[in-house]
């Protein structure tokens, strides 16, 4: 018993650093522009797929994609922004309108996929050798591992990037307080454009972490991507970076312990739980400061 | 300057009745119109079933008729945008084909069941209501997801699992049709009322500015709660005529995300916040969903999709809002 | 009376009002000076409801105001205006004044007569059928301060009513507050960057500093007190 909750904790880390990477990606883009992603699953189901035919056609490993893919996102991104997201910002009630557009584009994906590459689930084939590593009694896939070191990998670059460069820096300080950083000269849209690009090109790098280390994907999931998406950065603060590794890690922590103890579907209706416990009593999340409106 | 100091002038002389029978008189056309309206729809769907062949298809269109109605409720009137709508319409659907299958009850009973059921829902998921734009909505599309683990969670017996229920000895659909007619009626009162009332006055004051009407002595909590309670509980309704009409249900077509993508199009391609909006709005595309659906059932979900952006880039404030914006004079007059 | 006595409110790590008393007699005026981030408009917030005060007492004619949400203040006879009006766009003129009516149980004919007559009062009687966003911002402003007195406020409370104002609104918008106090009987809690206005219309000044109250006095004590002159007025 003892063992099997073991092996359920050191799941949850790994599972819970590839959810704190969608987390800080959704949050980036929502700091920055206050745009709720809703296409956001959809974008790392995308990569899962890039990764997939990056190896079948290509022959890539899914390690070398992702260069490739966080460029080809980063660019699909940069171009959207121009295309939808600035346009919204001219609306009379931005918000909304962005909380509606990203649900069309949801739809739309979601849709495109289904066309593009039929219902079936796919998995990635891709092991290495050895497949597992045994500590003590516990079962470690190296896949699942490589996938850690690479999640961990992105995340701290990414703190560098927004703790200690310029660009970060200022993108830091929009999310702090954008009418502050028009004064001070920084261009609004071309560096929002960037973060919808950087926050993209994250998801993607999400989506071949997620083909590397879930048994498959579809489709039709991306929106389970969002929702946990929605629930870690809502655990760890809306708009909080490095909040959303926290909350991705505690998700992942409760959701794969409860897989062990229950089933799948009491995990999923935990993390809502978890997620309508925290916006009721803590709507700042649990690592956010209290907002004063 | 002068010329407008005078014409105030004039206007101060004139007492305040007769800015009494001007309003009177803007409200009463717009009465009359709204009047028209509902007569046109009764007259269309109250002796359709006598003459036309495709009953589904009038079916249909009343439910989704219905479902954009009470969604302009909330997203128009109330200023809430519940990503999780489809939630009501599969725990009506639920509720009704479990009384009926399940414990035997008739089919009146159940249908009430399936109101009190989305009423219930609504009141438990009540506090969100005072979460802000996007953190309601994203709890909203999660309590519908969380709703539709709960049911897949419960005893086979009750709900059927995976496969669902099917109610077949409860096949009538003409009954099931008419069952619709009251419903949307239903909903057509609803909206009169809402907009006529003071409630409704209180309700546009929050959508436009909810803090603003707050300082103005509106109790913003308990208004929103009101036009919610009236918007869960027809969409239980129209799943529960719904699960009668088709006597089958399942958690996939229950919980079905398109139930929510329909009702935000529909309601939003008409014009939120009027009360012809949905009307006019799910009469325009109605007609042109089902051409798609038939022909390209696999393009369907594409399409409302592109529909959706289309609608937020291009007419963000749908039909009835873009003519109310460019002829600001007729604007007192649409109901 | 409005008294307020030892309001502090504190935003995380940062005090926006240290400690700030103050007292507004009926039927009077008192300005409120002081730059942008001194406290005026939190002050403002905290005692019609929408910030909750960390500590200190705020009461309206012996009832206190603290813990009570702003519908309920509005129904102690508070009223506010915002620094960049807040009308609801979408709404008729009349309909606008109609919100702050809503819970007073009038006729329809009680409403639409009140409505009126203030409305002819801010002198946009004439555009009471248009939509509020078509109003110009000094004109907004108007019907911001129309909405509050159709409820026969004992208190107003003006946050920069002059800003975005041209010359003749302004001139308008000044008559109306000074005539204020004595027609309707309220006080009012005025605001505002304007100097010469509040010079004008105060009985009383309270200048603020970095939330603390700098100096109190009539215009005449306020403009030649130094340290005032030092953090407000000087350089």
């Amino acid at each position: 018993m003892n063992e099997l909750l073991l092996q359920g904790l050191v799941n949850g880390i790994v599972v819970g650093l590839i959810y704190a990477l969608i987390g800080v990606s959704l949050n980036v883009i929502f700091g920055v522009l206050r745009v709720v992603n809703f296409a956001h699953g959809e974008f790392i189901v995308l990569g899962a797929y890039a990764a997939y035919f990056a190896q079948a056609w290509l022959g890539l490993s899914p390690l070398l994609a992702m260069p490739l893919v966080f460029v080809i996102f980063g660019a699909m991104g940069y171009g959207l922004h121009f295309m939808l997201v600035q346009r919204l910002s001219r609306s009379n009630d931005p918000e909304h309108a962005s909380l509606l557009v990203m649900f069309g584009l949801s739809l739309v994906l979601g849709a495109l996929m289904l066309l593009a590459f039929e219902a079936d689930a796919r998995s990635l084939n891709f092991t290495l050798d050895p497949p597992f590593l045994m500590f003590g009694n516990i079962i470690l896939p190296t896949t699942k591992l490589l996938g850690l070191v690479v999640a961990i990998l992105v995340t701290g670059a990414l703190a560098f990037f927004l703790y200690r460069t310029m660009p970060g820096k200022a993108l830091r300080a929009i999310i702090m307080n954008r009418d502050a950083i028009q004064i001070v000269g920084v261009d609004l849209n071309r560096l929002s454009a960037l973060t919808f690009g950087l926050g993209l090109g994250l998801a993607g790098i999400t989506g071949i972490l997620v083909s590397m280390i879930f048994p498959s994907f579809s489709p039709f999931i991306g929106q389970d991507y969002t929702l946990i998406g929605f629930i870690v950065i809502v655990l760890g603060g809306l708009g909080h970076p490095i909040g959303a590794v926290a909350g991705g890690i505690l998700f992942g922590l409760a959701e794969q312990t409860a897989m062990v103890f229950f089933s799948g579907t009491v995990a999923m209706l935990l993390g809502f739980v978890l997620l309508i416990a925290v916006i009721l009593l803590r709507p700042a999340g649990l690592f956010g400061v209290q907002n004063s409106r | 300057m002068t010329d407008e100091v005078k014409e105030v002038r004039d206007d101060e002389v004139v007492p305040a009745p007769a800015s009494q029978g001007n309003i009177e008189k803007s409200n009463h056309i717009r009465s009359l119109i709204w009047g028209a309206v509902v007569a046109v729809i009764i007259a269309v769907f109250l002796p359709a079933p006598l003459f036309a062949s495709n009953l589904s298809f009038l079916f249909y269109m009343m439910l989704w008729l219905t479902m954009a109605m009470s969604f302009n409720f909330v997203a128009g009137m109330a200023g809430y945008m519940p990503f999780g709508y489809v939630a009501f319409y599969g725990v009506g659907a639920y509720a009704m084909s479990v009384l009926y299958k399940t414990f035997g009850m008739p089919i009146p009973i159940a249908l009430a069941g399936s109101a009190a059921a989305g009423i219930l829902v609504g009141l438990l998921v009540a506090p969100t209501l005072r979460l802000k734009g996007v953190y309601f909505g994203i709890v909203s599309l999660a309590l519908a997801m969380a709703m539709k683990l709960v049911i897949s969670l419960m005893p086979r017996d009750i709900t059927g699992g995976s496969l669902g229920l099917i109610l077949s000895s409860a096949n009538d659909p003409l009954a099931a049709y008419y069952a619709m007619f009251l419903v949307m009626m239903g909903a057509l009162a609803a909206g009169t009322w809402l907009s006529m009332s003071r409630l409704g006055t209180a309700l546009r004051a929050i959508r436009d500015d909810s803090e603003a009407a707050e300082v103005v002595g509106v109790n913003v909590v308990a208004t929103r709660l009101k036009a919610w309670i009236m918007a869960t509980m027809f969409p239980a309704l129209v799943g529960g005529v719904e699960a009668w009409y088709t006597n089958a249900i399942d958690l996939d077509s229950s919980f079905n995300l398109l139930v929510t993508a329909k009702s935000i199009v529909y309601a939003m391609a008409g014009g939120l916040g009027f009360l012809v909006g949905p009307i006019v709005g799910a009469s325009a595309l109605y007609g042109i969903d089902q051409l798609i659906w038939r022909n390209f059932p696999t393009l369907n979900l594409l399409i409302l999709g592109v529909v959706i952006i289309a609608l937020m880039l291009l007419l963000p404030r749908g039909i009835v809002g873009a003519f109310a914006q460019r002829f600001s004079r007729f604007r007192r007059f649409i109901p | 009376m409005l008294k307020v006595d030892q309001l502090v409110k504190k935003f995380g790590g940062m005090t926006a009002l240290g400690g700030v008393s103050l007292t507004l007699p009926d039927q009077s005026i008192l300005g409120l000076l002081g730059m942008n981030g001194s406290g005026k408009t939190t002050m403002l917030n905290c005692i019609n409801g929408l910030y909750e005060a960390t500590s200190g007492e705020i009461t309206l004619d012996g009832v206190s105001l603290i813990g009570k949400s702003p519908h309920a203040v509005f129904s102690e006879g508070v009223g506010r205006t915002f620094q960049v009006p807040r009308v609801f766009h979408q709404m008729s003129l009349l309909e606008n004044l109609s919100v702050a009516l809503l819970n007073k149980g009038l006729s329809n004919a009680e409403v639409a007569e009140i409505s009126a007559h203030w409305l002819n009062k801010v002198e946009l009687y004439r555009l009471r059928h248009n939509y509020a966003e078509e109003l110009s911002g000094g004109q907004q402003k108007l019907l911001e301060l129309a909405r509050i007195m159709v409820a026969n406020p004992k208190l107003v409370l003006l946050d920069e009513p002059f800003a975005g104002v041209n010359p003749g609104l302004a001139l308008l918008l000044i008559r109306i507050i000074r005539e204020m106090p004595k027609e309707v009987g309220c006080s009012v809690l005025l605001v505002s960057h304007d100097l010469t206005s509040v010079y004008e219309l105060s009985d009383n000044i309270l200048v603020m500093h970095e939330g603390k109250v700098l100096a109190e006095g009539s215009a005449e004590v306020i403009q030649s007190n130094p340290d005032v002159i030092e953090a407000y007025l000087g350089a």
